[in-house]
């Protein structure tokens, strides 16, 4: 049987003044699959949501969500989705329940069933105690549990989570990461979600599609995107004393001995090898001709990080803008706190 | 397209979320209580002359004050609730609206409709407390009063709207409020007669749909008016229908670029 194809996108593309922050994506996510956008920040994921989700209109391409044109029958693709942003957007001057409630109301939930639909989904993520509890008084953690909760109250075809877990500390993240994956199993809902967690991406999806500066870069179940790479990744960390790092890289390269190199920072590199038990006496020979100290060397079997890093060059994990996510959101909540 | 749930639940919001802040609600009490206490009793001293009288169509300056202080706590209520889209904008709560599979029409007018309301109960407030400062008002002129009150609201409301809907960060509030919020105040005959302005201000007076409240509510409580009442009635009507489409034309348009 054929899978059904619930997301279509068709070579999507949203310029701003400047920028192309969305270049020709295409992709298709099939029923009750987890799809993830993998990218570091500014790749151009959530803008890429906000198109399909019907609230900006893309400069050229098209999407199909649920069967729906994202350009003629937008009110169709809104009463089929749920959505969970990025930042907040429940009122802070509600409770958890009343939000849910306006929520439900507005999406047409039959009113004799939203009572126990309400009951039922906070249970679920755990907030039953505290509905009845201004949202301004809950953590991080509690609002975006909160927000899964009410992107879920109508019952959508698709849920959309951008970062569904950004800014949250290890405990709550694992906590969400069951939800979602138990939406999975239970009800068979198709999920897209965005992240710049490669543990994330790796967790809970099904097929990836690793994505920056607006393209999608490449499209695969986590398997099949580190099985583009090769078999082992060995990091290197040299003392650059008689040698830069990357003569010795080119010198490993030119000697056969690895397939690929990436300089992961100033004077560690990474390869790519068919073995690492036999790469890495091999590597301490090559230092040694060119009198090189080599100070730690480890290995790994591939991570999404070392697949970012073969197709970009660039590493995924430790992004500037992680720190200024931050900042921005702290400064955000000290503002909230002031002015409200 | 109107879905009377979709007005229902904005109008819910709006009462709910005034009615959780005690600090809005103490504040938009004592503000027009200020107003009436200091300025109206300062100034009757000062006015108690037959001459001074005479300014104000015959009537104390206590009595000629009152409906311009009822007026002016509806007109800031409701435009502030109309602006606090710009929080919604700021704080998220706009988008979970703007992707609800909801007529814009129909969640702009629930949410006019609220303000309306949450206005209304302030307005109320405020005019029971000005018939201990002001004896001579008339009772019978109370629904008349709330029904001048409730078009000002829905106008005001409307245009609070409109402009948070353009408007890109909270950063411009407080200078738009300088810049609205006194000029339609002192030009809407709520604290002096409109007769001997100078144009200019005259014709500031008669595009501010406050004018027209103000005076509609001075006739219902005084029998004082220096327009028409029924011209009054007509202008407010036709003010808050145009304000509304206005605003419900500007909603519909709002994206989150
Ligand atoms: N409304 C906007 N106007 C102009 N540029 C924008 C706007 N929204 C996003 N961008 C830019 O588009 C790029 C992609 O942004 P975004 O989709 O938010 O990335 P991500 O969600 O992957 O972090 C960034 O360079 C960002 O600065
Ligand atoms: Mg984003």
């Amino acid at each position: 049987m054929a899978r059904r194809e619930v997301i279509v996108v068709e070579n999507l593309t949203k310029k701003f003044e400047k920028i192309v922050a969305v270049n020709k994506v295409s992709f298709k996510v099939f029923k009750g699959e987890i799809f993830g956008f993998l990218g570091p920040n500014g790749a151009g994921k959530t803008t890429t949501i906000n198109m399909l989700i019907t609230l900006m209109k893309p400069t050229a391409g098209e999407a199909w969500i649920n069967g729906y044109s994202i350009l003629r029958e937008p009110s169709m693709v809104r009463k089929s989705i749920g959505v969970v942003f990025q930042d907040s957007t429940v009122d802070r001057y509600l409770t958890g329940w009343e939000n849910m409630w306006i929520h439900g109301v507005a999406y047409g939930v039959p009113r004799r069933e939203l009572k126990n639909k309400i009951t039922r989904l906070l249970r679920f993520v755990e907030l039953e105690e505290y509905g009845n509890i201004q949202v301004k008084n809950y953590s991080g953690g509690m609002i975006r549990r909160l927000e899964i909760a009410r992107g879920l109250l109508h019952e959508p075809e698709i849920l959309f989570l951008d970062e569904p877990t950004l800014g949250l500390d290890p405990q709550t993240r694992a906590k969400i990461w069951d939800y979602i994956l138990d939406l999975k199993k239970k009800s068979g809902m198709t999920i897209f979600l965005t992240t710049h967690y490669m543990d994330e991406a790796e967790k809970l999806c099904d097929r990836i599609a690793i994505i920056d500066h607006g393209r999608i870069l490449a499209i695969g179940s986590p398997e099949e995107l580190k099985n583009v790479i090769g078999r082992d990744v060995v990091y290197v960390k040299v003392k650059e004393d008689a040698v830069p790092a990357k003569v010795l890289a080119e010198k490993i390269i030119e000697d056969g001995l690895a397939l690929e190199f990436n300089i992961v920072s100033g004077n560690t590199l990474s390869f790519i090898v068919e073995d690492a038990y036999r790469f890495i006496p091999k590597v301490f020979d090559v230092a040694n001709s060119l009198k090189t100290i080599i100070l730690e060397v480890k290995y790994s079997k591939p991570t999404l990080n070392d697949v970012f890093l073969h197709l970009t060059g660039r590493e995924l994990r430790r992004e500037e803008g992680d720190w200024k996510d931050t900042v921005r959101t702290r400064i955000r909540m000290r503002f909230r706190r002031r002015t409200l | 397209m109107i879905e009377a749930r979709t007005i229902y639940i904005m109008a819910y919001r709006q009462i709910k979320r005034f009615l959780r802040a005690k600090s809005r609600l103490i504040g938009s009490i004592v503000n027009p209580v200020m107003w009436l206490v200091f300025f109206g009793l300062g100034w009757s001293s000062a006015f108690s002359s037959p001459m001074a009288k005479m300014v104000f169509h015959g009537l104390d300056y206590m009595s000629y004050l009152s409906p311009g202080v009822v007026m002016m706590t509806i007109f800031t209520a409701s435009f502030i609730g109309g602006i606090t889209v710009i929080w919604d904008k700021e704080f998220g709560f706009l988008k979970e609206i703007l992707v609800a599979p909801v007529s814009r029409t129909a969640s702009i007018l629930g949410r006019a409709l609220g303000d309306m309301l949450v206005a209304l109960l302030q307005g109320t407030i405020i005019l029971i407390a000005t018939f201990y400062l002001a004896p001579s008002l008339k009772l019978s002129g109370i629904p008349l009063t709330i029904l001048a009150g409730a078009l000002v609201a829905f106008s005001f409301t409307s245009i609070g709207i409109a402009i948070a809907s353009k408007m890109r960060s909270i950063e411009g509030f407080q200078i738009l409020m300088s810049f609205v919020n006194l000029p339609l105040l002192f030009s809407s005959g709520a604290f002096y007669p409109l007769d001997n302005l100078p144009e200019w201000m005259k014709l500031l007076a008669y595009v501010n749909p406050l004018t027209y409240g103000v005076d509609l509510a001075r006739w219902s409580l005084t029998g004082v008016s220096q327009i028409t009442p029924s011209v009054d009635l007509a202008a407010l009507i036709l003010l808050a229908i145009v304000m509304v489409s206005i605003a419900s034309y500007i909603f519909n348009k709002a994206t989150i670029e």
